[in-house]
């Protein structure tokens, strides 16, 4: 090698070992950077933290709102002493905290323990599951309760959500509370089968599986109606004036509708609920298949009715969703004395939209000392389009527009009228009678007609100037 | 019997025309169109006759004959003719 080659093999050694270890700093730098990147990278898309949840930190289960004079401090108190502990304050509501029961007892009767403490506590309610595949008006036990009704018995009747005048929650553009109020009602009671309601009127279809249980039979000690010149009668369901016979089988309808107003078996997981769970329907039939009847007809029945109250059947009430313009001396007579036997008679106001002062309507018009004549009114508290009225001659109101009851054929369907009002009434009646089976007759009445919600919509309208309240009816 | 409107509408023409002593090529349909009724006496009650009071559907058939308009008005169970001077028939129930 000469010296001129040597510095050239020299340089380019150099060159070559820089060269290696530039490029291995590079490899290293690049490593670097691919580990910060990717350290950079699972931090910026952390994995979702499943934290798996004590018994003790389960969902809160009832909504309790506390009166202004309780503070969050004796709120805890208060819910540590139930061995329940405070999940959460809802500070867009004050007193508003959500309670979690640590015993996980039933959420309905944590809410009634609460709602029981009413020094405190304003109201209490379960906390509802929502699910998106089951809306809330599927089932009544979905039905959101309102306030201070945390503590009631809902009836599992499936079609019990659609009964709004029973339990108005604002459904189908209903006004809440525009009721009966029968939840609260049915604290106290839910009717009774030693009171019995005759329904004066198309039939009852007594097989009917929503009211086959609170049908009148004839006690076996009670013998059968003999009239001395119509006949004897084996009247085991009630009586047929229309065809002169003992089977009141409703070939119309309407009086089934009647009947199940004011008592379809409640609680029995079957179509509706009566205003009565409990009681018994006695079919007294005058009108036939078409929904109209003589006086005459009515008469018969009417006397049925005083005869079997004589015989010792106890009738209380005789519901009358019928009428007409035409007055009968004999009419007025029959249902007088019904009155004297202690007997509440009931009568639909009319659908003519007139004003009965005016127009007298019978036999809701009668002046009688056992008549309550009834007006009706729909979802929100207004007097229905069709119903008559009379500040003079027409006592109540009560809902009576798309109502819904048992039909024929085992069936239900809604239906308006004074005709539906006015066993709403009769039911209330009797529900009061199931509390206090010693009130006279003209004392019922007085309790119903004092009972009444004031309605600026019935001022001037009827004479009570209200809607019938069953639980105020009740005393509640 | 169970009327339709139509057989409602044939049975009122068939009375009209009774009550007339015309024949019922004589007599137009001026309308027949269903309507709701305060009562199920479909609003026109005859003497000494209690109805229930439920709203109820049924047809109003108005006919025409000899210059005079006549008002029919059924369901499926009856057919009343409305008279002018508030008495009503009751044609088939």
């Amino acid at each position: 090698m000469n010296r001129n080659n040597f510095w050239i093999n020299f340089c380019i050694a150099v060159v070559l070992i820089t060269s290696a270890a530039i490029l291995g700093q590079i490899g290293r730098w690049q490593s670097m950077l691919h580990k910060n990147m990717a350290d950079f990278s699972t931090k910026s898309t952390p994995k979702p933290i499943t934290v798996k949840r004590s018994e003790a930190e389960s969902e809160p289960e009832v909504l309790v709102k506390f009166r202004s004079n309780v503070n969050l401090a004796e709120i805890k108190k208060i819910a540590a002493k139930n061995n329940d502990r405070v999940e959460d304050e809802i500070e867009s509501v004050k007193g508003l905290v959500a309670i979690d029961d640590l015993d996980n007892a039933d959420t309905k009767k944590v809410a009634a323990q609460y709602a029981q403490m009413s020094d405190f506590v304003a109201y209490a309610e379960p906390v509802f599951e929502v699910k998106l595949d089951d809306p809330v008006t599927n089932s009544p036990q979905d039905l959101l309760l309102r306030e201070n009704d945390a503590n009631t018995v809902l009836p599992n009747d499936p079609m019990f959500k659609d009964q709004w005048a029973l339990n108005n929650v604002g459904q189908n553009g209903g006004k809440a509370k525009a009721d009966l109020n029968a939840l609260n009602a049915w604290l106290k009671t839910q009717g009774s089968s030693d009171v019995v309601v005759a329904v004066l009127d198309s039939g009852v279809d007594y097989t009917h599986p929503d009211l086959v249980a609170n049908m009148w039979i004839r006690p076996d000690n009670i013998p059968q109606y003999r009239d001395d010149e119509l006949g004897t009668f084996n009247d085991l369901h009630g009586f047929n004036a229309a065809d002169n016979q003992s089977d009141p089988m409703d070939d119309n309808g309407h009086g089934t509708h009647c009947a199940g107003i004011i008592g379809a078996e409640g609680d029995n997981d079957e179509g509706i609920a009566g205003i009565n769970w409990k009681v018994e329907i006695m079919p007294l039939k005058f009108m036939g298949r078409g929904g109209f009847g003589t006086t005459k007809d009515a008469i018969e029945a009417i006397n049925y009715a005083i005869e079997r109250k004589r015989a010792g059947v106890n009738v209380k009430v005789i519901n009358a969703s019928w009428g007409s313009t035409m007055y009968s001396k004999a009419l007025e007579d029959a249902i007088r004395a019904a009155g004297e036997e202690g007997i509440l008679f009931v009568a639909a106001a009319g659908n003519n939209s007139t004003n009965n002062d005016k127009q007298p309507h019978y036999p809701s018009n009668y002046k009688l000392p056992n008549v309550i004549s009834v007006a009706a009114l729909d979802r929100n508290d207004q007097l229905a389009s069709f119903s008559n009225y009379g500040v003079n001659t027409v006592h109540v109101a009560a809902p009576g527009k798309d109502i819904l009851s048992t039909w024929l054929n085992d069936g239900y369907r809604e239906a308006s009228g004074t005709s539906m009002a006015t066993p709403y009434v009769a039911g209330v009646a009797a529900l009061v009678l199931a509390s206090e089976p010693k009130l006279s007759m003209e004392k019922l009445r007085e309790r119903v007609l004092q009972s009444v919600d004031k309605l600026d919509s019935l001022n001037g309208k009827v004479e009570s100037g209200g809607r019938i309240n069953a639980a105020k009816a009740l005393g509640e | 019997m169970s009327f339709s409107k139509d057989s409602a509408v044939q049975r009122a023409k068939t009375d009209l025309a009774e009550r007339l002593s015309i024949s019922e090529d004589e007599i137009k349909t001026v309308s027949a169109t269903e309507k709701d009724f305060p009562d199920m006496s479909l609003g026109a009650p005859v003497d000494d006759e209690m109805s229930a009071q439920m709203i109820s559907s049924g047809w109003q058939i108005n006919l025409s004959a000899n210059g005079k308009n006549y008002e029919y008005r059924a369901d499926k169970y009856q057919l009343r003719l409305r008279g002018d001077n508030g008495t009503n028939y009751v044609i088939e129930s």
